[in-house]
């Protein structure tokens, strides 16, 4: 304070009117220290070329920094809170995803889907500010404290052999950042749930309310997104403040009764929809809780491209007289209600058309009085989505349970081609790529296998690889990481990376209970960090600025996730050890048996035994027999040569022995069918 | 040695063999029969070998024994036992040390000290778990001399002869005389002081620290004071002022790691109505703050807040046109806290057995808004709140807006005046101690009349955070011995448990912390043996809930039993079988043998 004062009384010296302002500027930087914590919700609706359409909430709370120790608050969630405290976590995200994000028709370009679109599963990621050594340990319990917290398995994320750390390719590049993902988790309410709850209004009122479980879950893609940033407390004692930005990406098919009714000519014809017939409940009132509370409709480039606004010609130069009816108004479509406000975004570089918001504040509207916005198709309409440079793709190769190879190809999407040419300079055009992939230990990756493919001609690694880094993973104890830079000509049509591996061998209690799907490799991830996703909109008043809307702003590269593969496994026989112990047993009991038998025989006693009793037998029944025989036969009994007649007997009494084994083993069949 | 009992061994079966083959010389052995009958020594060589076999087995089996034990570090049963039977014969014993002065009395020290012990005996109530070993010394303070008893005790020797005298006691404010008592009789020694005053104006009041007083009327005789210094010496000063019964003694709410974590919440039932918000951090430093800092030495107290929307109640009240208000009814009150709705999350910043208690204010919604409690008896509650043992406490604040008709519009955020506020929290700190078994009223009616309690800023005063010391050394102590008797019978159950050696250091640390806490509390130092008795209870507690004593079953017995048997089984039927064919084959033949020699002798 002190050491703040003695400039202005510097300043006073020179001029008052400057010490003045000073003194006003601090003032309101004073205010801004003692700011209250804040919620904001807004919903974001955007129509998708696929007659889908995406609704994105975006809830976010703000806590300031104070001097609580994060023990008192207002709004802001106190779980969160004391976990920032706990663990010391910098930046986080959590994701929870069902579905896969469809980057051909739902588009990659913009900020919403790279920012939103995210591997099926879990994901999470955590910067932390804890000495290097403290991370890993960090780590654990942050896992096992989010898996409380949001009733999922993220504490499986907790041994070293499922999470990485990535050096640099990932986008919060630092050298504390912990990732790892859990690709086949299940999402559903109970993730949901907990996840409202960090809500000051939770689903009670406003905007949250149309968070249908029913409707959310029959969607196509559902994405439940945390993120945590936690500002650079300056001096001790004061703890950082932290901005919880909660985010939820559905995309669904809306299914009006109109849809059912359209002939075969109309079948481009997109559904009308409403918020009601989407959700099947409307937004009655708002949160008194938030500071703004908005509903946003957002027609893309390409959408506005087609309509054919009437002023889209004269451009930029038609937004200041943005207010003028013909925006919302148009021949092709009609909006049940009238919007608050328009903006139209300002020049992008990418493309040539400019997309539309339409602002709809839902303050005004009560229970009494629902908000519930409805857009009706008058003509069909068909558009594309602004797509990412290169469109990635991941496939196994090879078969059998031995080796094989794992390919991420790129394709080329025609649609960028414009401005890759405009990126370019003095003819060098260069689109730098990005991959990061993460495999786990069982599937044993050689690095020294890489081959890239350019237009589908075999190239040397190092002509289009700029930068490699790559961890080698340890058995049981660390994923595999590969984080890649490639320099790729702008010209590409295809280029693609293959890597070889052998599968490796898993312990019989490593094995997952369901051994048989599969093992899941983790989504890899491809940006571009050339390109940024994102849409500047012209906004008069800057202090009130929408957190969505400066989300927007923000420049972050684009991104996208490639599918998950599901690598097979040899899946053991699980009884496999008891039975390999069983017989290996009895072998041993075998040969000790035997051992032991030879060792006390007597041979030679035996054999005067044997012929003892030899010599007892034939004086039995054999001599009857032959007696018999001889009377029958009236001739003299001849002496007794045993041997043969002796071996047919012992040869009828095997056959006795044969038929009753026989006949047990029937008995038995028959006894237990 | 095989070769040479091969020798005999193959001669005689030679031997036999032409025996047997040989039927046509009889004469030459006359009465020699091969069946019962042998002429050779029998062999020693199978007999020998099967033995070796069946004696290397046995001898293996210690070996194997070995390596299919598991590791248990060696837990000090005996201690453990010694422990709890020194708990449980009563020799707990804290020595308590009382001290009754008389101010303008004249009777005999000795014979009032005896008055005053055979009624103190009587009203002993035997606790049967912690019990205290008291010593009284009496002083007639006659203004320039004393008259003490026993002459030679050493407690009450500091005390200075004329020190108080009855004109201290002629004022009224009972704070100054508290305070003029205190620096009488000094606030550090750990006795029990009680003044005996004649004056003016009749009086008996408890003090904030160790002490109490009684101004008794000129008329009144020694009698009936004895009476009454004996019944506060029992009743407050070692009980607590507490009845029986209210809320069982140890019953303590502290977390087994010594813990409380005091979570507060503000519920805002409907938000749409109003939006009430607390300045919760000036409340914190001045009332709860001295209240934690007074509490340390019983548990470690961290407090946090947070306001919640959205929170309805779980049940309805009704409408009660004579109080104008809506009346909530005692009968209902186990459906008042909403589990759904009210998320008063555990925390995530206290450790794992840690005790929370969670504290509510409840502001109700316009539907419902003078929202009132009515006790079972029809009256209304004066804190507008209840408590739930173990749980934590509720309080109803309704906002100044709903008692007016509308008059009052709310703005978005109001804040819940400061002095409401500190009310609400004196009420919270009164149902806190509650929790803790004390009594929030400031009058303690005994049988022999009624006595004033001074309350202390801190919402504790001394001699009740004596007792509550002593209570949780008590409780920490015995639930310590009984979770190390169930580890050591548990233990002792099952011979398959793998115990880490980091169990046997708890059990070591815990036995030792006990140890230490009844030495420390038989020598009076109350902080410390309760420090100590918490410290042998949480680790006594982290012993009992190590995670590797979870993995039992996962190496039992029939587990071992299941791998060997296949093995050993079939092996040792045949080594035991053959070793007993072998066994009664050598005496058969020996038998033979000894018949052909007896044989033979009476032949020769």
């Amino acid at each position: 304070m002190v050491l703040l004062q003695r400039p202005h009384i510097l300043l006073l010296l020179i001029d008052t009117h400057q010490f003045l302002q000073c003194w006003i500027a601090f003032g309101s930087a004073n205010e801004e220290g003692q700011q209250q914590e804040e919620f904001s919700e807004e919903l974001l609706v955007k129509p998708l070329p696929d007659h889908k359409l995406l609704a994105h909430f975006h809830f976010q709370s703000s806590a300031p920094p104070s001097t609580s120790n994060g023990c008192h608050h207002h709004l802001f969630p106190k779980a969160i809170s004391q976990l920032v405290q706990k663990f010391r976590v910098k930046e986080m995200e959590l994701s929870f995803t069902q579905g896969r994000w469809n980057y051909e028709s739902w588009g990659g370009f913009d900020p919403i889907s790279s920012s939103n679109a995210k591997p099926p599963g879990v994901e999470l990621w955590a910067v932390f500010d804890v000495p290097q050594h403290h991370i890993d340990a960090s780590w654990k319990n942050l896992t096992h404290t989010l898996s409380g917290l949001f009733c999922a398995s993220i504490n499986f994320l907790e041994s070293t052999a499922t999470y990485s750390t990535p050096e640099w390719s990932f986008p919060p590049a630092s050298g504390n950042v912990r990732y790892g993902t859990l690709p086949c988790e299940a999402v559903c309410t109970e993730n949901l749930t907990p996840w409202l709850k960090l809500l000051p209004c939770r689903d009670k009122a406003a905007i949250a309310l149309l968070l249908d479980r029913p409707s959310l879950y029959r969607g196509f893609y559902h994405s439940q997104r945390l993120h945590l940033t936690s500002t650079e407390s300056s001096s001790e004692g004061i703890d950082s403040g932290i901005i919880l930005e909660q985010t939820l990406t559905v995309v669904l098919q809306p299914n009006s009764e109109r849809a059912i009714e359209v002939h075969a000519s109309e079948k481009h014809v997109q559904p009308s929809w409403s918020l009601s017939s989407i959700f099947g409940k409307q937004v009655s009132g708002r949160c008194v809780l938030a500071k703004s509370s908005s509903v946003y409709l957002l027609l893309d480039r390409g959408l506005v491209a087609e309509l054919k606004f009437p002023n889209k010609e004269n451009g930029k130069s038609a937004a200041n007289g943005l207010t003028s009816e013909n925006f919302w108004s148009n021949p092709s479509f009609e909006l049940s209600v009238n919007p608050d406000r328009i903006f139209l975004e300002e020049s992008s570089s990418h493309s040539k058309s400019l997309s539309i918001l339409y602002m709809f504040q839902v303050e005004k509207y009560s229970e009494s009085e629902p908000f519930d916005i409805g857009l009706m198709w008058k003509v069909p309409v068909a558009w594309l989505c602004q797509q990412t440079p290169l469109h990635a793709s991941r496939f196994f190769m090879g078969s059998g349970n031995e080796r094989g190879a794992i390919a991420i190809s790129l394709k080329s999407t025609q649609f960028t081609e414009g401005f890759m040419s405009a990126n370019s300079k003095d003819g060098s055009c260069e689109l730098r790529v990005d991959v990061f992939q993460v495999v786990p230990w069982y599937v044993k990756v050689y690095f020294h296998s890489l081959r890239v493919f350019v237009d589908q001609q075999p190239r040397a690694v190092s002509d289009f690889i700029e930068k490699i880094h790559v961890s080698p993973s340890k058995d049981k104890m660390s994923p595999g990481v590969m984080e890649v830079v490639l320099k790729l000509p702008c010209r590409v049509n295809t280029a693609a990376l293959t890597i070889e591996f052998d599968k490796g061998f898993l312990r019989i209690d490593e094995y997952p209970p369901d051994a048989n799907q599969g093992f899941d490799i983790p989504s890899a991830i491809i940006s571009f960090p050339n390109f940024h996703a994102s849409m500047v909109f012209l906004e008069d008043d800057s202090l009130n600025r929408s957190p969505l809307l400066s989300k927007f702003q923000e420049k972050c590269p684009v991104m996208s996730y490639t599918e998950v593969l599901l690598v097979p496994l040899t899946t053991p026989d699980f009884s496999m050890p008891y039975n390999v112990i069983t017989i290996k047993c009895t072998v041993f009991a075998l040969y000790f048996g035997s051992l032991l038998n030879v060792l006390q025989r007597r041979v030679a006693e035996e054999e005067r035994f044997l012929k003892a009793k030899a010599a007892k037998k034939t004086g039995r029944l054999p001599l009857l027999l032959s007696k018999l025989s001889a009377k029958l036969r009236g001739r003299r009994r001849e002496p007794l040569h045993s041997p043969p007649s002796s071996s047919s007997f012992i040869n009828s009494k095997l056959v006795l022995k044969v038929i009753l084994v026989a006949g047990l083993a029937v008995g038995w069949q028959y006894f237990f069918s | 040695m095989a070769e040479i009992s091969e020798a005999p061994d193959s001669d005689s079966s030679k031997l036999l063999g032409s025996d047997s083959k040989a039927p046509q010389r009889p004469d030459s052995e006359p009465e020699f029969d091969p069946k019962l009958m042998r002429k050779t020594k029998p062999g020693l060589k199978r007999l020998f070998l099967t033995f070796s076999v069946l004696f290397s087995f046995l001898l293996g089996f210690p070996f194997l024994w070995k390596s299919v034990e598991i590791y248990r570090s060696p837990l000090p049963f005996r201690e453990i036992d010694s422990l709890s039977t020194q708990l449980r014969s009563d020799t707990l014993l804290f020595p308590l040390h009382f001290h009754a002065l008389f101010v303008g009395f004249d009777s005999d020290p000795d014979r009032l000290r005896w008055s005053i012990l055979s009624e103190i005996t009587k009203l002993t109530s035997q606790n049967p778990k912690c019990s205290d070993n008291y010593t009284l010394s009496v002083t007639v303070d006659l203004g320039s001399r004393c008259l003490r008893g026993p002459t030679s005790s050493p407690h009450s020797s500091s005390y200075q002869c004329g020190s108080v005298t009855g004109d201290d006691f002629v004022q009224n404010d009972d704070v100054v005389v508290d305070e003029r008592l205190a620096s009488v009789f000094g606030g550090k020694n750990n006795e029990y002081s009680m003044a005996v005053v004649k004056g003016v104006s009749e009086r008996a009041v408890v003090g904030k620290y160790r002490h109490a007083w009684m101004v008794v009327g000129d008329g009144s005789d020694v009698e009936m004071a004895v009476v009454k210094v004996a019944e506060v010496l029992i009743k407050v000063f070692i009980n607590g002022g507490r009845e029986e019964g209210l809320i069982r003694n140890e019953f303590m709410p502290v977390g087994a790691d010594g813990k409380i974590v005091l979570s507060f919440n503000l519920l805002n039932a409907d938000p749409h109505d109003w939006v009430y918000d607390w300045d919760f951090e000036k409340i914190d430093d001045t009332l709860l703050t001295p209240m934690i800092e007074a509490l340390g030495p019983v548990a470690n107290i961290s407090v946090e807040s947070q306001v919640l929307y959205h929170t309805p109640k779980a049940s309805f009240s009704y409408w009660n046109q004579k109080l104008e208000s809506y009346v909530f009814s005692t009968k209902d009150l186990p459906f008042f806290v909403n589990s759904n709705e009210w998320h008063l999350d555990t925390s995530i910043a206290a450790g794992g057995r840690s005790k929370i208690l969670q504290f509510a204010v409840y502001v109700p919604s316009a539907k419902e808004c003078p929202l009132l409690l009515q006790l079972p008896n029809g009256e209304i509650s004066k804190t507008n709140g209840f408590i739930s043992p173990m749980w934590g406490g509720v309080i109803v604040w309704n906002p100044q807006g709903c008692l007016k008709d509308s008059e009052f519009k709310p703005s978005a955020k109001n804040i819940i005046p400061i002095q409401d506020l500190e009310n609400m929290f004196e009420v919270f700190i009164g149902q806190f101690r509650q929790l803790f078994g004390f009594k929030s009223l400031n009058v303690y009616t005994g049988a022999s009349g009624d006595w004033n309690l001074l309350p202390s800023e801190r919402g504790f005063t001394e001699w009740e955070l004596d007792v509550l010391s002593r209570q949780h050394t008590c409780f920490n102590l015995h639930s310590c011995a009984t979770t190390l008797g169930s580890l050591s019978r548990l233990v002792q159950s099952l011979p398959r448990m793998i115990i880490k050696d980091e169990i046997g250091k708890q059990v070591k640390l815990s036995l030792e912390a006990a140890k230490l806490a009844l030495s420390n509390a038989s020598s009076g130092v109350y902080e410390f043996s309760a420090a100590s008795s918490s410290q042998a209870r949480s680790l006594a507690e982290d012993a009992f809930f190590h995670p590797s004593i979870m993995s039992v079953s996962y190496y039992s017995f029939e587990h071992c039993f299941a791998v060997y048997s296949p093995f050993f089984l079939p092996v040792s039927m045949h080594v035991v079988l053959a070793a007993l064919r072998e066994l009664r084959r050598y005496k058969q033949e020996k038998a033979k043998y000894l018949a052909w020699k007896a044989k033979a002798n009476t032949a020769t």
